[in-house]
């Protein structure tokens, strides 16, 4: 399974950032597919990235709700909203284990040999609060005369957009380099620092900082594909726990927030007590841990 | 429990039709052509 899961993530993030011609012509894609979402977090200011950034979108929409000219209709940004709840009801935090680009590059960081760490179970609590100010509150607060916002996540915290976006972007427009200030290398320390920790954390940003994981995670527990734990099979064995890259114990909460469905803990466990699949519409199979309501 | 997230795709399926026909897409179509230079703290 873990295989299969490297090989769709190589083709995913490979697959969304494949327009090549950038060097050669406008420095970003510029086609129809820039319509479309990106399930993870991808900017789409990256010069190879075909489609557009699922929390750049929102922060957009947010900032310019209080713009209007005279006679419009502002966007609510319903089309985002509906799309980014669709796949959170449906999966969940799946996007994050198997289509994510920087969750993928966090996953590769994680196998260089190092000492491995926990990391301190409250700072999950975080990245809610990254979703609510940077994401929502300081897009629609903070307005010019003109009553449009700026994107707060993208530019104080981003470090996909910092990776993917920024240094590729300014590599291909050096006249760029003129206008970094301290926005920008606040964010390149901000992406060092994540990048480094990932060699001995796993995914410190998408268990800490990342509001998109924050929005997927708050459909963990009604999600129609889901984890289940069955109880009769499982031995505690921690066999599950040592193998999860977000720490999470499976036979104390399989519906977690923080689960990323990696499916790491399938694999490990020996005894078929980790189940995944649709949820059944009935409740779970006999001996099953119920469902959290 | 199921029901509920069959009512959630149903809601979120009716925000997105809901988007696509108030002007979302061609919002979000102008937004992905445009060069956005938040990611390295300008503008």
């Amino acid at each position: 399974m873990q295989t299969f899961r490297w090989l769709v993530q190589t083709l995913v993030t490979l697959g969304t950032n494949s327009y090549l011609l950038f060097p050669f012509g406008s420095v970003i894609y510029q086609g129809p597919l820039k319509a479309v979402c990106h399930p993870g977090l991808n900017c789409y200011s990256c010069p190879a990235a075909l489609l557009s950034c699922p929390v750049g979108a929102v922060q957009n929409f947010v900032a310019s709700l209080r713009f209007s000219a005279p006679g419009s209709w502002p966007h609510l940004g319903t089309m985002v909203i509906g799309y980014l709840g669709f796949i959170g009801t449906l999966v969940g935090r799946l996007p994050c284990g198997w289509f994510c680009p920087f969750g993928f590059i966090q996953d590769l960081l994680f196998k260089i040999r190092s000492p491995k760490f926990a990391l301190w179970a409250p700072l999950r609590w975080v990245k809610y609060g990254v979703l609510v100010i940077l994401v929502l509150l300081l897009p629609l607060l903070l307005i010019d005369r003109y009553g449009l916002g700026q994107p707060w996540f993208c530019k104080l915290l981003c470090p996909s957009g910092t990776l993917l976006g920024a240094i590729p972007l300014i590599l291909v427009k050096p006249d760029l380099w003129q206008t970094l200030g301290f926005y920008f290398w606040n964010k390149i320390t901000i992406l060092a620092i994540l990048l480094v920790t990932a060699v001995f954390i796993s995914r410190p940003f998408c268990r800490v900082l990342c509001p998109l994981g924050a929005f997927y995670g708050l459909f963990s527990r009604m999600t129609l594909v889901h984890l289940e734990y069955i109880p009769g099979n499982c031995v505690q064995c921690q066999a599950c726990v040592r193998v999860c890259p977000t720490g999470v114990k499976p036979y104390e909460d399989a519906h977690s927030p923080e689960c990323i469905m990696c499916l790491r803990c399938l694999d490990a466990c020996a005894f078929h007590a980790l189940d995944f699949g649709l949820r059944q519409y009935m409740g779970d199979r006999p001996g099953s841990k119920p469902v959290n309501s | 429990m199921p029901k509920r997230a069959i009512w959630l795709i149903i809601l979120f399926t009716l925000l997105f039709l809901l988007g696509v026909n108030t002007g979302d897409l061609e919002f979000l179509n102008n937004l992905g052509n445009t060069i956005c230079l938040s990611c390295i703290g300008v503008g």
